[in-house]
């Protein structure tokens, strides 16, 4: 076998969002983190296809109100809600409220997550606690709210953000691994409860993003991680959110219980 | 409870909207809804139909009820090691159970019965209860 050639000018990124189409006219959308990073491409992504989003948002008003301002020219509406995902009593209410101003909920998107990374003989117990709360627990105190609403209407679509490191962890990420495998194993059991009721459960596992969340990571290591990339480039959050966009609409109509890396190749490398 | 602690009245108000609920959530004919059949065994419900018929009726009746009340309600005082052991419910539970779903008929209650199996013993009646419960509670709460 011959040496690979390397990729010498890296593509550029696409940072494109099909807008024309109105794939979720009349679609309701709850997605949770969906302020900053991923979560706010997220809702802008759905939003420009014609759904009407509510987004949750932990504490960052101002970073909130950046996102609805920039969703104001959408065809789609977005709202704003700040919950505390860790709250199950304040997930179900932000939830029945959405619902009720909606009528329905027919698309979640769990994509609020955090990171404390450190190597595991220096992790804290609240190290720990805080990234499995929002993580995971937090998606749990969404979805069991919103899945009755999706029960009783015999459809719906739930994706969950995950991310690389649930399968292919690096050091320092023992505990957002471990919450991010767990996303990636809750969907496919979710997938196979929920099939009867055609409610369709898939995960979208982000690589290097550029964000503010991976700002420290590319800062540390960003040569060593980015030669590990195929495509070799990070990867912008837009592209994160054209898979959600897929998995949200009719296109993946018969497709459940998935785990999408969008990585520009690094699990594979 | 049994059906003797409730009214007429109470049955009569919640039965139609109740019947007409659970057809919904279960996709059959509303007439096969009566207060005694079998949800699983004669009207193919399955876990998730509970989800659905508790959803439902708390909507339709602007009541809150807690999920897995059905199963803390049917331990009565019992503690959950006086109601079940390995799975299976004791003797002491089952003569709690029978009391609490007394609008299910003796030759339902198998024995040895499973506690994964008490939901085959849920009839319309069960939620009827479980409504009426709700209202009430939701009336004396409101006082």
């Amino acid at each position: 076998m011959g040496q690979s050639l390397p990729i010498e000018t890296p593509p550029k990124p696409t940072q494109q969002r099909m807008d024309s189409a109105n794939l979720l006219e009349n679609k309701a959308v709850v997605v949770t983190g969906g302020s900053r990073g991923i979560g706010r491409s997220i809702v802008l992504t759905l939003a420009a296809q014609g759904a009407d989003v509510t987004f949750l948002y932990c504490s960052n008003k101002a970073a909130a109100n950046e996102t609805l301002a920039a969703a104001a020219e959408l065809s789609g509406t977005v709202k704003a809600k700040r919950v505390d995902v860790r709250n199950a009593e304040s997930c179900e209410q932000a939830i029945d409220e959405i619902a009720e101003d909606a009528g329905k909920i027919d698309i979640l998107v769990n994509s609020a997550g955090i990171i404390r990374d450190n190597i595991l003989g220096l992790l804290t117990n609240d190290d720990i606690q805080e990234v499995l709360a929002t993580n995971v627990v937090g998606v749990f105190n969404v979805l069991r709210p919103v899945i009755p609403y999706m029960v009783s209407k015999r459809r719906g679509k739930i994706i969950n953000i995950s991310s690389v490191a649930g399968e292919k962890g690096g050091r320092g990420q023992t505990n957002y691994a471990a919450s991010k495998g767990a996303i990636n194993a809750l969907t496919k059991a979710l997938a196979v409860e929920l099939a009867p009721r055609n409610i369709l459960v898939n995960c979208v596992a982000p690589g290097v993003i550029e964000t503010e969340m991976t700002e420290a990571i590319r800062q540390q290591a960003g040569d060593v991680v980015k030669s590990r990339i195929l495509l070799g480039r990070f990867g912008q959050p837009e592209d994160v959110a054209n898979v959600v966009l897929f998995f949200a609409s009719s296109l993946s109509d018969y497709v459940t219980g998935q785990v999408l890396h969008v990585d520009g190749g690094f699990k594979m490398s | 409870m049994t059906q003797s602690d409730f009214t007429a009245e109470e049955i009569a108000a919640v039965f139609p909207k109740l019947a007409e609920t659970m057809a919904e959530a279960l996709g059959c004919d509303e007439e096969e809804i009566t207060l005694t059949a079998s949800l699983i065994d004669d009207l193919d419900a399955e876990s998730i139909d509970f989800l659905d018929i508790v959803f439902r009726l708390e909507k339709t009746f602007k009541v809150k009820i807690p999920r897995g009340k059905i199963l803390e309600d049917s331990r009565g005082p019992l503690s959950e090691s006086e109601f079940e052991q390995n799975g299976v419910v004791t003797s002491a539970g089952l003569a709690q159970l029978k009391a609490y779903l007394s609008e299910v008929p003796a030759e339902r209650f198998k024995t040895p019965l499973n506690v994964a199996d008490i939901p085959r013993l849920f009839t319309p009646e069960t939620f009827l209860k479980l409504v009426i419960k709700a209202q009430r509670e939701q009336a004396g709460a409101a006082q």
